[in-house]
């Protein structure tokens, strides 16, 4: 048996053939790059996914993290992949070299990070977290905090974290109560609590660095009284001893899945001896944190569908050996049974699944290739990247987090019982990709933003830049025969978004902002089907062009392209028409769940 | 320590293998090569040697121009420099003799192959190309110990190891256990390309082949029959029918 997780040829399709990444060695800041590199990036990580994570898989699930005593005991596999991320040089893959990072492009670094998740999601996280705490730091603290902390976070000895969520404050950080009270000493005392907060104790590593939100003693209320602040587990003493920084773990949550990876419940300063080291000024913390949550969000997106990546690859071999019933026109019982991948409802459930893991990869890559074009271009330029990237954010993290559990329901499903018992991985798929629409803002929450703030942000030039990159790809189709009627489709469809949008932002206007934003969770639902619509036309573009001539082509090449091609009719056939659905409710904006009462929940 | 390690590119043990219609050898369309695992431990016993003893190592490798990808791989996991011989495939004697030719110039201290290729399966080159430079050879190496100018190597025989002591330099072929093969690491990837690779023609190497074997045929194993799931959840009841589909069906008790 294969143990196939994700497509090494569908990584370089997205990386050469429809995003062109080897283009960006052309700025100077990538120019020290080739495609050879990028080549072996993906073949080592490969290796990795493939020897370190991947057996590792059923066995994080089944022996979850245990309190033991003080700290939290997770397995060894934690502990030697850290170290081959630090000696590899994975958790510094994207920092500059003058920090002593490799400076690699986002969208090559997407490569690695989705081989992680889909051998092995719950591994893939202490790497993730570890690498975005340091760029934190790296981006907003003193030198002496980079000093102290980012070698150690770099090499894979200190796990990083992200400490936002308290009991009263998940959702609504502008509730966040943890105190830090100045002292002469240039540090602050911290107390209060934490609650889920991911690898944020664990025995995988020497130390834990929490990039923690809380407010200065004295504050105002609300996100403008947030600081950041630097709380490690231990602290570097005077002589570079390290100090237990009376952070005490004080509860471990037992999750759905998700399992190889400790969320923990912190108290800091039982013992009134917690040090918090000052991030950048004082209040402006939450606008810091935002480069975390926004680089969490994409990578939650990408983990969301690494993991429906491996459900697909799980259920398709099964589809292949699993014989069952014979084909409708077969009247002789005395026939074989055949594979259920001749099934046509079969093949439905597999296209669904390819087109919810490829679309979503591919949106997922084109936000890395904005963050890189953001990095290298100025101006005017570099404004419409940013742009681009932090409109598409809520819904790169949305729809696959949202459709991977579709997804994965899907590959169950094609395991037939088998799906439902866990001598297969399907049901941990399942239960793993469970929590993406639920950390780093909820799907709720992403709704509010791409509605409230995204479209209108900038007079709406997010928006008009989203539009224009989408008819760009529109064009680009036109020119070929055979998909201009799709090319067509997505244009209708985006005629309509523009009207609902443009509906919604009158209800805005007349002051009705609860009715507005109501259905915020279906406009951001509409945005994900016609934004992976886009991607699909822009991935079949490539494809149409390679099938026009496939005499220099390998069998597995031709069979690839004609994949893509079905996975894409596929889309435009059985997806974006469910947007229409979603067009008549969000037009009709009657109020009703703003009017609906608590109280007639009653029964 | 001037060390040597000849490396081959190989289809993936992943690759799904197709024989040329006219059985002259193999589709290679789409498929994805690699660096013969056996040569893999050759390579990362280089790099321990080196990092113990100092010195550095050289990877050698005969094959098409693809075969430099594999080469790149050996230096991005630390390897110095590299040789590619642009001869796309030889038999044994003169794929060694490629070998030989090349390596002659650098008078290493110890050359490490792998105790076979993947591919071919003729576990001969190592000891073709130790002899053709006139060194001793101990094969199937499981583990190595350089002391005193010896190499001390041990190999696993039918219920039995055998130490090998070896006067240098020598040529060793690495099997499975002789350590745990690194991956690259980045910064290793972005200062492979940098590394100098001399690349070298049968002319460059004053060598012509003239093949001593050739292969007549390659036929497909005969297709294996489709596996069998059997269901049910009492475990007595599904041993049952196994024994019997195993007495019955394949008839191998
Ligand atoms: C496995 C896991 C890992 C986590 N890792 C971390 C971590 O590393 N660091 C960290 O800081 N946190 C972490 N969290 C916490 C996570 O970010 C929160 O659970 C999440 O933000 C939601 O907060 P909550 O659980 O308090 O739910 P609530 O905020 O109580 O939300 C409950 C429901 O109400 C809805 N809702 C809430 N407010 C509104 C509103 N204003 N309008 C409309 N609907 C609303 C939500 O959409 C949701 O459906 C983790 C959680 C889990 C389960």
């Amino acid at each position: 048996m294969g143990e196939k997780f994700i497509s090494e040829r569908n990584l370089r399709f997205l990386l050469y053939e429809v995003f062109d990444a080897v283009s960006l060695t052309r700025y100077p800041y990538y120019a020290d790059h080739s495609r050879e590199m990028f080549d072996m990036v993906l073949e080592t990580a490969m290796r990795i996914g493939k020897d370190m994570l991947y057996p590792t898989l059923g066995e994080m699930d089944k022996n979850p993290p245990e309190l033991a005593g003080d700290h939290v005991k997770v397995h060894p596999v934690v502990r030697t992949f850290m170290r081959e991320c630090g000696e590899g040089g994975w958790i510094s893959a994207i920092a500059p070299m003058e920090r002593g990072g490799q400076q690699l492009p986002s969208i090559v670094n997407f490569v690695p990070n989705g081989i992680f998740a889909a051998a092995n999601y719950s591994a893939s996280v202490y790497l993730l977290l570890t690498s975005e705490a340091s760029h934190l730091i790296e981006s907003f603290g003193s030198d002496e905090l980079k000093e102290t902390f980012i070698p150690r976070m770099f090499s894979g000895e200190w796990q990083g974290t992200m400490a936002l969520t308290e009991p009263q404050a998940g959702s609504s950080l502008a509730d966040i109560a943890t105190v830090a009270e100045p002292t002469d000493e240039g540090y602050y005392r911290m107390r209060g609590q934490k609650i889920f907060i991911s690898g944020s104790d664990h025995d995988g590593v020497d130390n834990v660095v929490n990039l923690m939100l809380a407010r200065i003693k004295g504050a105002p209320a609300g996100v403008r009284g947030i600081s950041l602040f630097v709380v490690p587990k231990k602290r570097v003493g005077e002589n570079g001893e390290l100090v237990f920084n009376d952070i005490n773990v004080t509860g471990l949550y037992h999750k759905l899945g998700y399992r190889g990876c400790p969320i923990n419940q912190l108290s800091m300063g039982e013992a009134d001896d917690c040090r918090g080291y000052l991030v950048g000024e004082p209040h402006k913390g939450l606008a810091y944190m935002f480069q975390m949550m926004n680089a969490a969000r994409l990578a939650i997106g990408l983990g969301a569908a690494a993991i429906a990546s491996a459900a697909y690859y799980a259920s398709l071999e099964y589809s292949q050996v699993r014989l069952q019933g014979r084909r409708m026109t077969e009247k002789d019982p005395a026939t074989p049974q055949i594979p259920i991948i001749e099934h046509a409802d079969v093949k439905r459930m597999l296209l669904f699944q390819r087109s919810v893991v490829e679309g979503s990869l591919s949106l997922i890559a084109q936000c890395y290739q904005y963050s890189d074009l953001a990095i290298v271009s100025e101006g005017d330029e570099k404004e419409r990247y940013s742009l681009l990237l932090d409109l598409l954010t809520p819904v790169a993290k949305s729809y696959p987090s949202e459709m991977s559990i579709l997804s994965v329901s899907q590959g169950l499903q094609i395991l037939g019982g088998y799906g439902y018992c866990d001598e297969f991985p399907l049901e941990q798929y399942y239960r793993d990709t469970r929590i993406h629409p639920i950390h780093e803002g909820t799907t709720g929450i992403h709704g509010t933003t791409l509605l409230g703030r995204n479209v209108t942000m900038k007079d709406g030039r997010a928006l008009q830049l989203f539009l224009e990159e989408v008819q760009k790809t529109i064009g680009a189709a036109e020119a070929l025969d055979e998909l201009k009627p799709s090319a067509q489709k997505l244009r209708d469809a985006l005629e309509k978004l523009q009207g609902v949008t443009a509906h919604l932002l009158d209800i805005a206007k007349e002051g009705n902002r609860e009715v507005f934003l109501a259905d915020a969770t279906l406009y951001l639902e509409l945005f994900g089907i016609i934004t992976i619509a886009w991607q699909w036309l822009l991935q079949a573009v490539p494809v149409q062009k390679a099938l026009r001539n496939t005499d220099g082509l390998s069998e597995t090449d031709v069979a690839f392209y004609h994949g893509k091609m079905y996975t894409f009719r596929y889309f435009f056939g059985y997806e974006l028409p469910k947007a229409d659905g979603l067009i008549r409710r969000l037009m009709e904006t009657d109020g009703l769940t703003v009017e609906m009462k608590a109280a007639y929940f009653s029964d | 320590m001037n060390i040597v390690a000849c490396v081959k590119q190989v289809p993936d043990t992943e690759a799904l293998i197709k024989v040329k219609a006219d059985g002259s050898g193999i589709e290679e369309g789409g498929i994805k090569w690699v660096m013969n695992p056996y040569d893999e431990y050759g390579v990362e016993e280089a790099l321990k040697l080196k990092e113990k003893n100092g010195g550095e190592v050289t990877i050698v490798s005969m094959g098409p121009a693809r075969a430099m990808e594999t080469i790149r791989t050996a230096l991005a996991m630390g390897a110095e420099k590299g040789i590619h011989i642009t001869i796309d495939k030889a038999d044994e004697y003169n794929t060694a003799a490629a070998l030989a030719a090349a390596i002659k110039g650098i008078n290493p201290d110890i050359i490490f192959c792998g105790q076979r290729a993947i591919d071919d399966d003729s576990g001969q080159v190592g000891s073709i190309l130790a002899e053709l430079l006139g060194l001793p050879v101990v094969t199937l190496v499981t583990k190595l110990e350089i002391a005193d100018g010896k190499a001390k190597a041990v190999k696993p025989i039918e219920g039995a190891q055998l130490l090998i002591e070896s006067q240098m330099p020598c040529v060793i072929t690495a099997q499975k256990g002789l350590n745990e093969p690194r991956y690259a690491s980045l910064p290793g990837i972005m200062k492979a390309k940098k590394k100098p690779v001399d690349v070298k023609d049968a002319a460059a190497l004053g060598i012509t082949v003239q093949p001593k074997a050739k292969i007549v045929k390659m036929t497909p194993p005969p297709e294996r029959a489709p596996g069998k799931i059997i269901g049910g959840d009492d475990p007595a009841a599904k041993a049952a029918e196994l024994a019997k589909l195993l007495r019955e069906e394949a008839k191998v008790i």
